[in-house]
């Protein structure tokens, strides 16, 4: 989709030119190579010049404990390889060793992908920037006291409490192949965080992410799994990443959103097992772009270098919003691009485990966790100022949401007659057709451009039972679109 | 055509026995052999019916939880389904009693809620098992695609049922330990797993944040310039970076053209210097350009490609290939005078050169042999459970019932859906039960190992599991938990443990009696460790008087009383003292010195003085080194045309007229002897009776050839002159034997002739890898004549020439009236691995047939 010029951006890059050199050992399939790569791609592409690019600093033992334990980071400052058996038990403890190697320069390594990934959210806390890419983070593994799959440092989890300073409501997608499982967990209690993570589930790295994971305690319904099987391509992805990201959307109602944009999602990843093309990977941050949110993208998984460099310069021109060519330009890693050297890569005939009506009947089973959130759009009729604290959320926070509401919370919840719709259990054709028709008093929170997809599944949010029931029944009753 | 077309990723049914249902496996790699089959590396998914008893009730609960989304479900998500490894504790798994409760409430399998009963029987059929256990098959075995799933709770089993080749699993088993476990990772919830959620900033208070002090500006868009400026300034820089080059000495080497000083000033660390040089000029042209040639000269950017000299790249590549991707070893022993970060960055851009894609297309061919996916045409050939003609199928049967007298059910009726009509009638179950199975039933059957209706002639699932695996089925992680049944007719018992049938017939049957038939057929080689009290009790009881039959048949039981008593009556008295050395260990290790000190001695013995400086490591002048007075392989003498000569291999007839004028043929052979004459087919194959005969000569005839060992059986023999000539050839080469020599059996029964006519099948099922021996009457003859411990030590190790029967003669380990048998080789089959082969004094031919 061609991008409209007005939908350009203040773009805030974030590099070390040094974080290419750092080496996690022999057939490690981790190669942080990858994002200097595509750092020569969007210079040669002239993506570079209409940026504002920034050296990030190395996050301090301190920044990085405000997510993580102490002993951990400072097992992770004093680990090297040389010193590595003295340190035998750590390394059992922290998860150090096999597929998070002790490798030269692991805590600088650390360092720089948090450092880029907390200094882009302040950048868009002090709303100097619309969107920040840090193509060095997204490490969405790593746990509070243990590193795994490759991470170390969560800098999304340093980003996000950053971002949290201005931000009520935070709203985390992860697209990698693997369940962003450090991120999920370490807001799993916490509902101003939602983490919506899509991934393949079944026998894969971390094991997590089941559809029925869904937060716990305060942050029950604020964890949302989106469980994938092999071979998802660019249509199935979109199938269901955008009703789930426009409902959540409605629903949540974030204030700032960060994408990890996990490349190992492409078809032909050496890790992965999923048939996206760059363009439709692409498109998931053209679809959160629009929302007109301030918008941190990090990177993450990616293994198929050559794929992953293209994946991240083509998000990067979809980030500002500027167009490039298929025809990749010379740079020094021109060689990795063979045979054909082209931005945009095909997807490969494997077949697609992911039939349309197992992506329904997830989206379905989500859109009724979603349904509990206290966020239902009926409360909120007129648009919250950002940033400022929600006096009914918090009254709704207490009500338990297990029992029944009283009938107070109920009338709130009450739309006009107008506003019903058919149901979300409804076929493919008319969804597609009604997405983006945003009712038009919602309008004033989002950008101009922004149009953000709240359509049918309005009704259900009612929160009445029996209504949903009937509208299940009656799916054919067809209501003006922005009554 | 895609259908037959099977990657790597897929999913599919594999046949390893023709009356089993169906393995399903998972493809992991598709590998070429050397011979040109296609090998699959597979996962194992297992069936309900595959796993033991106790797990398939766990399975069930797990998903009675699973379906309701109760305390206890959460529960059950948590922990791991497990039992005890013991298969008696198995029984008594401990289990929550919560659920165990749960267990006594709902007896209906779950989560099937809302299924016709039959339907839930068929749901149990789509259950799988999935597997960490990863084997090897051949493709070959392939018999069509299907999908497995992990089941989600959104779906209903009605989905699975309802297409084809769709299995679903939710459960993990592992074979080795016995257990259950949901493939599920877990989110935990605690302080030590969460963040402490940053409060919102509150009205008027500050950030503590400063972004000056989080990042450095590099670039940044907000600049007077317009593209096409950019554009030229950097085509500038370029050429500020061609000059300098053309002003450096040391690059002028490395790049004697313009074209590469341009090519090299162009690589990206020239732009990006110019970018920064332009930001940090803020953004004029001007001031960029002039810091972009100073005073001291035009700035001379370089990367590590172009840093490196010609020689630190040859090392680079060297160290490369010693060591790999390991850049700190690369570095420490190679290149120390450059930073791992060198290493690395060089690295990455050394890829981009011809020499990386010169190596890669290397490795490219070399991995060849890794498929991404295979043809498999469809497999027509008629199962052997098909009963031949199914208009006299009911005659037949009726035939052979009255054989047995236990025909229970009118056979042509379908055990499985009732029906009597039917274009194709497969004889399932166990035999003597006659079941049969129409054709669409015996599909099902094949996918899905189980019947299409539950309790059919009151025969229950399990037990028709049971019978299935009886009929010599190898699934041996599921025997183990159901009662064993007696073989010997009218007998029929049942026991718990193997262990315990096998005490039932050794005793109730008579241990020399005919042998329990193996209930199940173990696949895993194994290894009897004889203690020395073993060994001598073999050579003590009567009842293991013979060895080689024991060996032979290994499954006969053998009365341990029995022999135990002997034993110890023996070992009391008779003092046990000549039998005992006789067993026991008679090797001393030889003491050989230190090195230094047997290189002194050498060299005393030869003559010089004794080394100082480890002479003896300088190697021998050729024309000093030591002849040997007997060359094994002496080269043939050359023709005028320059062409080795070889001699002629002389024929069975010649060899066995000559071996009689040089040995008087012993009394006890005598009558051996004349078969020997006759040239069989499977001579060739076993070599043995050459062996036996050429090494009779005493001093053998220069041997035709080097061991062909290790290859396959030889299906289209050649003759034995070409055979020789190819022999020879192949060691004046020093190549392997041509391929063609050898037919690749490829896991089909093959058919040895045997003496009498009698057929030998030997099934690949029964022999996966295995050596198979098949000892001539010749060959036992000799066999008898060496001694117990001649042949045990043969056995053991088979890849040894046996002595000779003189030296085992001399050794007074003949037995009487065996002696002058001549030199004989033999060797007694290794109990468990099959057999092993031959290899005589005079280094006769040896060939070890090996059964793929």
């Amino acid at each position: 989709m061609a991008m409209q010029p007005h939908s350009k951006k203040r773009v805030c890059y974030y590099y070390d030119s040094d974080i290419g050199n750092y080496y996690y050992g022999q057939g490690h399939p981790m190669k942080p190579h990858r994002i200097r790569m595509t750092h020569n791609l969007l210079l040669n592409y002239g993506l570079y010049r209409k940026m504002e690019i920034y050296r990030p600093h190395k996050a301090t033992a301190d920044e990085m404990t405000k997510f993580h334990s102490d002993d951990y980071i400072r097992f992770l400052r004093s680990i090297r390889p040389d010193n590595m058996s003295e340190y035998n038990k750590q390394m059992q403890r922290f998860n150090v060793g096999e597929d998070c190697p002790v490798f030269d320069g692991l805590y600088e390594f650390c360092q720089l992908s948090a450092g880029g990934s907390v200094a882009a959210a302040v950048k868009l806390n002090k709303q100097a920037s619309e969107i920040c890419i840090n193509w060095g983070g997204g490490l969405h593994h790593a746990k509070k006291s243990e590193a795994s799959g490759f991470c170390y440092v969560n800098d999304i989890v340093l980003g996000i409490l950053e971002l949290l300073k201005y931000h009520q409501r935070v709203l985390y997608i992860d697209i990698d192949v693997h369940h962003g499982d450090g991120v999920e967990e370490a807001f799993y209690t916490t509902d101003r965080v939602m983490t919506v993570s899509f991934h393949k589930y079944g026998e894969y790295f971390p094991g997590t992410g089941d559809l029925r994971d869904i937060g716990a305690g305060k942050g029950k319904y604020y964890a949302v799994n989106i469980p994938l099987r092999d071979g998802m391509d660019d249509d199935s992805y979109e199938s269901i990443f955008v009703p789930i990201i426009s409902k959540v959307m409605e629903t949540f109602q974030p204030s700032a959103v960060v994408l990890q944009c996990g490349a190992d999602s492409l078809t032909g990843d050496r890790l992965g097992c999923f048939n996206l093309t760059v363009r439709g990977h692409g498109r998931c941050v053209e679809l959160v772009k629009r929302f007109g949110l301030p918008f941190l993208l990090v990177g993450g998984g990616g293994y198929t270098i050559r794929n992953v460099s293209r994946c991240w310069t083509y998000e990067t021109s979809v980030a500002l919003g500027v167009e490039i060519a298929n025809e990749l330009p010379y740079n020094d890693y021109f060689e990795y691009f063979g045979p054909d050297f082209k931005l945009h890569i095909s997807p490969s005939n494997m077949s697609n485990q992911n039939t349309p009506e197992y992506l329904e009947k997830i989206k379905n089973r989500l859109f009724e966790n979603l349904r509990m959130l206290p966020h239902a759009p009926g409360v909120q009729v007129q648009a919250i100022p950002e940033d400022a604290v929600n006096d009914e959320s918090e009254d709704e926070d207490k009500v338990d949401k297990d029992e029944r509401l009283p009938q107070s919370e109920k009338d709130k919840r009450i739309t006009g007659d107008g506003e019903l719709s058919d149901s979300e259990d409804e076929g493919e054709g008319r969804r597609d057709n009604r997405s983006y028709r945003a009712p038009q008093r919602k309008r004033p929170r989002l950008d101009k451009d922004a149009t953000p997809a709240k359509d049918d599944a309005k009704a259900e949010d009612t929160k009445d039972d029996v209504k949903n029931i009937s509208n299940m029944e009656e799916p054919k009753k067809e209501v003006p679109p922005n009554a | 055509m895609a259908a037959n077309m099977y990657r790597v990723g897929d999913c599919v049914y594999f046949e390893t026995s023709s009356t089993s249902p169906y393995q399903i496996r998972r493809i992991e790699e598709l590998n070429k052999t050397a011979s040109g089959n296609v090998e699959a590396k597979v996962m194992c998914f297992y069936r309900r019916r595959d796993l033991p008893n106790p797990l398939i009730q766990l399975a069930d609960k797990h998903q009675m939880a699973q379906s309701e989304d109760s305390p206890v479900a959460m529960k059950l998500k948590k922990i791991c389904l497990k039992t005890p490894i013991g298969e008696e504790q198995a029984a008594q798994a401990v289990l929550d009693p919560a659920i165990v409760a749960m267990e006594e409430e709902s007896t209906d399998l779950p989560g099937t809620d809302g299924l016709a009963p039959k339907q839930r029987h068929q749901a149990k059929h789509r259950e799988l098992f999935l597997s960490r256990h990863v084997e090897t098959l051949p493709a070959t075995h392939i018999r069509g695609k299907c999908t497995v799933t992990l089941l989600n709770e959104t779906e209903s089993l009605l989905s699975y049922l309802n297409k084809d080749d769709a299995f679903f699993y939710c459960l993990v088993f592992d074979p080795s330990q016995k257990t259950l476990l949901a493939d599920k990772g877990e989110i935990k919830v605690g302080s030590r797993y969460q963040t402490e959620v940053t409060n919102l900033l509150k009205e008027g208070e500050e950030d503590s944040r400063c972004s000056s002090e989080l990042e450095t500006l590099v670039w940044t868009p907000a600049h007077g310039l317009s593209d096409r400026q950019i554009d030229q300034f950097l085509v500038v820089a370029r050429s500020v970076g061609t000059f300098a080059r053309a002003l450096d000495c040391s690059s002028s080497v490395k790049q004697p053209s313009l074209h590469m000083s341009a090519a090299a000033a162009s690589r990206d660390i020239t732009l990006f210097h110019a970018m920064d040089t332009l930001h940090k000029s803020g953004y004029s042209i001007e001031a960029a350009l002039s810091s972009l040639v100073p005073a001291s000269g035009p700035v001379l950017c370089r990367d590590e490609m172009e840093e490196w000299s010609a020689s630190e790249a040859n090392l680079f590549e060297e160290a490369l290939d010693k060591y790999g991707k390991d850049f700190a070893d690369i570095r420490q022993d190679f290149l120390p005078w450059k930073t791992l970060k060198n290493l690395v960055e060089y690295y990455y851009m050394w890829k981009t050169t011809d020499r990386y894609v010169q190596q890669k297309r290397v490795k490219a061919v070399e991995a060849e042999s890794k498929l991404k996916q295979v043809y498999i045409p469809n497999y027509n050939k008629p199962n052997p459970a098909l009963v031949a003609n199914a208009a006299s199928a009911g005659k037949a049967a009726v035939l052979n019932g009255g054989t047995n007298g236990t025909a229970a059910v009118a056979p042509s009726l379908c055990a499985s859906c009732q029906v009597t009509n039917s274009n194709q009638w497969y004889s399932w179950g166990p035999q003597h039960l006659q079941y049969r199975l129409c054709g669409s039933c015996w599909q099902y059957w094949k996918k899905y190992g189980g019947l299409k209706t539950a309790g059919v002639f009151g025969e229950s699932e399990t037990e028709a599991a049971r019978t299935g695996r009886a009929e010599g089925e190898d699934t041996a992680l599921s025997v183990s938990h159901r009662p064993h049944r007696c073989t010997v007719i009218n007998c029929a018992k049942e026991f718990k443990l193997r262990a315990h049938l096998a005490r039932h017939v050794a005793t109730a049957h008579g241990g020399a009696g005919e042998g329990a038939r193996p209930v199940m057929k173990t696949r895993a080689a194994f290894y009897l460790r004889a203690s020395p009290f073993t060994r001598l009790a073999r050579r003590l009881a009567r009842a293991l008087r013979r060895p080689r039959h024991y060996a032979r048949s290994p499954f006969s039981p053998i009365n341990l009383h029995q022999v135990k008593h002997e034993c110890t009556i023996a070992m009391a008295g008779l003092g046990a003292g000549a039998e005992m050395r006789g067993a026991g260990p008679t090797g001393v290790p030889r003491v050989r010195g230190a090195v230094g000190a047997v290189a002194t001695r050498l060299a005393v013995a030869m003559g010089t003085a004794a080394p100082r400086a480890q002479e003896w490591l300088t190697l021998t002048p050729r024309d000093r080194m030591p002849v040997p007075n007997h060359v094994a392989f002496p080269k043939p003498p050359k023709a005028p045309d320059g062409s080795l000569m070889y001699e002629r291999v002389l024929s069975r007839a010649e060899l066995e007229a000559r071996r009689n004028e040089a040995n008087a043929p012993p009394a006890t052979l005598a009558p051996h002897a004349p078969p020997a004459l006759k040239r069989r087919a499977y001579d060739d194959i076993n070599g043995l009776d050459r062996g036996a005969s050429g090494a009779a000569r005493e001093v053998a005839a220069p041997p035709p050839a080097k061991r062909p060992n290790k290859h396959p059986a030889p299906m289209q023999r050649p003759s034995r002159e070409q055979y020789a000539a190819m022999c020879a050839r192949a060691q004046a080469t020093g190549q392997p034997l041509p391929a063609h020599v050898f037919a690749h059996v490829n896991g089909k029964p093959t058919n040895l002739t045997g003496r009498g006519g009698r057929r030998h099948v030997i099934s690949w099922m029964d022999a996966p890898d295995d050596l198979y021996f098949r000892a001539t009457e010749v060959a036992k003859a000799a066999r008898r004549t060496l001694s117990c411990g001649e042949l045990r030590r043969g056995a053991r190790a088979p890849w040894r020439a046996m002595r000779s029967a003189i030296i085992a003669a001399s050794l007074g380990a003949v037995a009487g009236g065996a002696a002058g048998a001549g030199a004989v080789a033999a060797k007694a089959a290794g109990a468990g691995a099959g057999a092993g082969a031959s290899g005589a004094a005079g280094a006769a031919p040896l060939q070890l047939v090996i059964l793929d």
